[in-house]
C-alpha cells in the first residue's frame, strides 16, 4: 500500500509539470478554435436536437444559445491564454485554472449533447482538473516535488485508462468477436482515405488483423508502468505512430489524448532543465540489462 | 493550503518537496472516487454519464456478411437544384454521427429535418435555402468483410414550411 502511495506521488522536477501545464493550456485555444468546434455550431442548431447529458440535467445547465457558446468559447480561450503567461510567474493558477476547467467542461457538454460522445477527452479533462493543484511553480525549477509527480501521474493514468477502458468497452459492446468483426472496415467504408480504401480492396485481412493489434495494445497499456522510463518513452512513441497511421487511414486523431500522452516525457528538457536519472522499472530486477533492467545486474557467465 | 508550491505541500526536505498528510489524503480520495466512477461508467453506464461514460468509440462488432449504413440528407433548394446537405457542425449545426445518434426520433418525427433547414438559414443566410429534404442512407453490403455493392434507402421526407420554424 505504501509502495503504491509513494508511486502515485513519485517526485519529478517541478519544471516537468510546469511545462506540461503550459502545453495543456496552449491546447485549449487550438482545440476550441480549430479542432473541436462542434460546441460553437451547436449554438445555431435547433434546440430540438439538444439532448443534455446527465451532468447537464443535474446541474442543470441551460439549453445552448449562440450567446452561451460564444461566452464559453472566448472565456475559455482568453483565460487559458492568460494562464500560459501567468503560470510562468506562478500566480492565480488555481482559481483561473479551475475556471478554465469549468468552462471547458460546459463547452464539451454542449458539444456532446446532440447525439454523439467522443471518449478522447477523458485524460485531457483530467489533466485540466489537476494542473491547477500545482499552484506557484517556476517554469525552470529543477526542484523535485511530490505535487508535480502526482499531477503528471494523474495525466498518465488518464491516458492509460483511455486505452484500457476502451478495450473494456469493445469487449462489453462488441463481445469477444469484436476482433474478428468488420469494425475497422466499416470506418474505412464510411470515412476512409484513398490509402485505407486501397488497403481494404487489396488486403482486407490486414484491415481485420489490425483489430487484434488494437485490442492487444489497449489491453496491455497498463503494462506501460511496469517498464523502465526509457522503454516507456519508446512505447509512447509507438502510440504516436499508431495514431498517425489511424489519421492517414480514416482522418481521425484523438488530439487531446495525444496531448495527455506528453505527460510521459521529460518535458523539462524544453526549458533547459536536466532530467534526473531515469527511475528503474518495477520489473527491472527480473529483466536483463538490454531490456531496461538494472545495469549493475550482470549476466552470469556460462562456463 | 499553502500559497506556495503545490497545494498541501511542505518545505523541501533533502531536495524534494513533500506533500503534507492533508495533501496526500484529498488526492487519494479524489483518485479513488474518480476511479470508481469511470469503472462503473465503463462496466454499466452509457454515453449519458460522460465524462465517466464508457470509452465506446468503435466499440461495436460489425458482421462481416452484414451491411454498413451511412446516413446523408439531400435538399431541393430555392434555386431548383438538388444538393447534398453538409452534415457537419459548420454546415447545419450538427454532424452526421449526431444525426445518426438521433435517427429513430427523426424518422418518427420528420419535422425535425426542418430544423436542419433553419440552422442552414442561420449559418449561411446568403446561400440558396432548402425547401424539401430527403433523409437517406447508403447501404454497403459486406461479403467476407469486402464491399459487395451499394444501394440507397429513403428514410424520411420533409417539406420546409416557407418562412416558418422549419
Amino acid at each position: 500500500m505504501s509502495g503504491l502511495v509513494r508511486w502515485l506521488h513519485a517526485p519529478v522536477p517541478e519544471a516537468r509539470a510546469a511545462v506540461f501545464r503550459v502545453l495543456v493550456y496552449l491546447f485549449v485555444p487550438l482545440d476550441v478554435l480549430v479542432l473541436h468546434t462542434s460546441g460553437e455550431y451547436h449554438g445555431h442548431a435547433d434546440p430540438a436536437f439538444y439532448q443534455p447529458l446527465l451532468v447537464g440535467r443535474v446541474l442543470p445547465l441551460p439549453t445552448p444559445t449562440v450567446e452561451l457558446v460564444q461566452l464559453c468559447k472566448w472565456g475559455v480561450v482568453l483565460l487559458a491564454c492568460a494562464l500560459v503567461v501567468l503560470c510562468v510567474r506562478g500566480r492565480y493558477s488555481r482559481v483561473l485554472g479551475w475556471t478554465v476547467f469549468a468552462l471547458y467542461l460546459e463547452y464539451q457538454v454542449i458539444a456532446f449533447s446532440y447525439g454523439k460522445v467522443d471518449h478522447d477527452r477523458f485524460g485531457y479533462l483530467l489533466a485540466l482538473a489537476v494542473v491547477p493543484t500545482l499552484g506557484a511553480v517556476r517554469l525552470r525549477s529543477a526542484t523535485r516535488s511530490e505535487a508535480a509527480g502526482w499531477t503528471l501521474r494523474m495525466a498518465q493514468l488518464g491516458a492509460v485508462a483511455t486505452y484500457f477502458y476502451a478495450a473494456f468497452a469493445k469487449l462489453r459492446f462488441g463481445g469477444l468477436g469484436w476482433v474478428t468483426s468488420g469494425t475497422v472496415a466499416r470506418a474505412v467504408i464510411r470515412r476512409g482515405t484513398w490509402v485505407a480504401d486501397e488497403l481494404l480492396r487489396r488486403a482486407p485481412s490486414l484491415i481485420q488483423a489490425s483489430q487484434w493489434g488494437i485490442m492487444a495494445m489497449e489491453l496491455l497499456a497498463p503494462g506501460l508502468f511496469a517498464l523502465s522510463e526509457r522503454w516507456r518513452r519508446r512505447v509512447v512513441a509507438g502510440f504516436f505512430v499508431f495514431h498517425l497511421v489511424t489519421y492517414v487511414s480514416i482522418t481521425i486523431a484523438f488530439w487531446p489524448h495525444l496531448l495527455t500522452l506528453l505527460a510521459f516525457l521529460p518535458l523539462e528538457r524544453l526549458v533547459g532543465v536536466t532530467p534526473p536519472p531515469p527511475e528503474p522499472s518495477p520489473l527491472a530486477r527480473w529483466l536483463p540489462a538490454r531490456l531496461g533492467g538494472r545495469p549493475d545486474r550482470r549476466p552470469v557467465a556460462v562456463p | 493550503m499553502s500559497a506556495g508550491r503545490g497545494a498541501g505541500a511542505t518545505a523541501p526536505v533533502g531536495g524534494v518537496v513533500r506533500l503534507s498528510r492533508a495533501g496526500l489524503a484529498w488526492r487519494g480520495a479524489v483518485l479513488l472516487a474518480g476511479t470508481l466512477l469511470v469503472t462503473y461508467g465503463t462496466a454499466r453506464g452509457t454515453d449519458d454519464l460522460w465524462p465517466f461514460a464508457p470509452m465506446s468509440q468503435f466499440a461495436f462488432g460489425v458482421d462481416l456478411d452484414g451491411e454498413i449504413r451511412s446516413t446523408y440528407v439531400d435538399a431541393l433548394t430555392t434555386e431548383g437544384d438538388v444538393v447534398r446537405v453538409p452534415l457537419s457542425p459548420r454546415g447545419v449545426g450538427v454532424g452526421r454521427a449526431e444525426v445518426e445518434g438521433q435517427l429513430p426520433s427523426i424518422v418518427a418525427d420528420p419535422s425535425k429535418l426542418g430544423a436542419l433547414a433553419v440552422a442552414q438559414r442561420r449559418l449561411h443566410p446568403d446561400e440558396p435555402q432548402y425547401v424539401r429534404l430527403w433523409l437517406r442512407q447508403e447501404v454497403t453490403r459486406l461479403r467476407g468483410g469486402r464491399d459487395a455493392g451499394r444501394s440507397d434507402e429513403l428514410l424520411a421526407t420533409w417539406d420546409v414550411v416557407p418562412g416558418g420554424q422549419g
